[in-house]
């Protein structure tokens, strides 16, 4: 059972564009596995969409000749579906296929050791930026995925017995349980919680699930962490941060 | 009890329900006949609200400007995609909006290639504007994704199945097909979607 969620202050944010597009990806994947926060967030988006209209802060008076102009322009374009079809026939000249084995893997989910991980919507977009699984210390597994200038997140593995040594946190950690449960010495999580660190906490994660655990995690501050000096002051640093 | 409510007032006040069941109306006129004058009374509703939005968000003229001008022409080119049942025309048009600014500001920041609005609020995406209530982890055989997969569209099949068949990557299939690598792309992400939506309406 999912006991941890992003704050409410999280959901509206998000729902208003106004989170870190990094952080923005974590809720959105725990939105997919979570139904309650699902619903505060398309009850939050309808509330302000109504704010949208009911906003009678703008002007009525320029509304004549900038915006006949523009719809003009927008209505020449064809519609997105016109655009899409009938073009270009001759890109089509492939073979039909015979036998189409589209492994399912490819299309929702990570492998670890032959496991197949079903990944939430959001995540399932990142399969193809995500690396190859590294083995770190004790039983960990670590494969990062590419977010451009958002920097590094990473899928972690935790196989049962599978630690992380003590480490606290010099920004701030968000963790989306996919897969597993695990501990850390504060609290046990189970798949989909949402959990987020900062430097005021110490954690020593641990999975002494059968199963072990899958999580992803990311920093909101990854430059932060690739300085040299805060990968002294914190050894342990890059299992999580890189 | 309230009487006597100014008629200015009661005039200039669209009740949001009505509207909605207007605007609805108009929005499958665009879809279904490219109808411009019900198109243009969607514009003239939202658009400077949309406009006063913007400002607040972005603080900058030509910034909202540009929000009203792109928020528009998807609810011009994607019409077809707005779904009464789902929501009202103002949440749709607001998240296509919201959307628009998330990436207008990461264009800002100059960060490329990283997360975009699609990722997280798939409003616009053809097929499967609905992968938001997707329950995760159904069952499927090889056999049925393979008949799920003979029905895309062909030039998303094409696509697929170099990529998770003959193992090419996007760059090579680009060059194979002649298509810029963006086109490659997208195809693959609307096939994905697109078995995706299969194979949950499967279930
Ligand atoms: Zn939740």
């Amino acid at each position: 059972m999912i006991r941890f969620h992003p704050s409410a202050q999280q959901l509206v944010s998000f729902v208003d564009g106004n989170l870190s597009p990094a952080v923005s990806l974590m809720v959105s994947a725990h939105c997919d596995m979570c139904s309650t926060c699902q619903r505060f967030v398309e009850q939050e988006t309808e509330r302000l969409a109504g704010s949208l209209l009911q906003d009678n802060g703008f002007k009525q008076v320029d509304l004549k000749a900038d915006y006949s102009a523009m719809i003009a322009q927008i209505t020449q374009a064809p519609s997105s579906v016109e655009a899409d079809t009938g073009l270009n026939q001759k890109e089509i000249s492939r073979k039909p296929s015979s036998k189409t084995e589209v492994s399912k893997a490819a299309i929702h989910s990570i492998e670890l050791d032959g496991r197949n991980f079903v990944l939430p919507r959001t995540l399932q977009r990142y399969i193809e930026k995500t690396g190859g699984w590294s083995s770190l210390v004790g039983k960990l597994w670590q494969a990062p995925v590419d977010l451009g200038s958002q920097g590094v997140a990473n899928f972690i593995y935790m196989a049962k017995g599978g630690s992380v040594p003590e480490h606290t946190h010099r920004g701030t950690e968000y963790t989306l349980v996919i897969n597993g449960e695990f501990s850390d010495g504060i609290n046990n999580y189970d798949s989909g919680d949402f959990i987020f660190m900062d430097g005021q906490n110490t954690h020593t994660p641990r999975s002494d699930n059968a199963q072990g655990c899958l999580v992803f995690t990311i920093v909101d501050q990854p430059l932060h962490f690739t300085s040299g000096i805060a990968r002294l002051l914190n050894p342990f640093s890059h299992l999580f941060f890189r | 009890m309230l009487v006597g409510i100014p008629l200015e007032q009661s005039k200039s006040t669209i009740k949001p329900k009505e509207c909605a069941v207007e605007m609805s109306d108009y929005l499958v006129e665009v879809a279904q006949k490219r109808c411009k004058k019900s198109f243009a009374r969607v514009f003239n509703y939202f658009a400077p609200r949309l406009r006063s939005y913007a400002l607040k968000q972005m603080g900058n003229e030509a910034l909202a400007m540009e929000l009203v001008q792109d928020t528009m022409s998807n609810v011009w080119q994607k019409a077809h995609l707005f779904n009464a049942e789902k929501g009202s025309p103002s949440t749709w048009i607001f998240t296509i909006a919201r959307n628009i600014r998330f990436d207008m500001l990461r264009k800002l920041q100059n960060r490329k290639e990283d997360v975009c609005s699609d990722d997280l609020w798939p409003v616009l995406c053809e097929q499967t504007a609905d992968l938001n209530e997707a329950p995760l982890d159904e069952q499927v055989t090889l056999e049925q994704i393979g008949y799920l997969f003979e029905s895309l569209p062909v030039k998303q099949k094409a696509v697929i199945e170099a990529i998770y068949i003959d193992g090419k990557s996007q760059q090579e299939v680009a060059d194979e097909l002649d298509i810029p690598l963006g086109t490659v792309k997208s195809r693959t992400r609307l096939a994905l979607q697109r078995l995706k939506g299969m194979l949950q309406s499967n279930d």
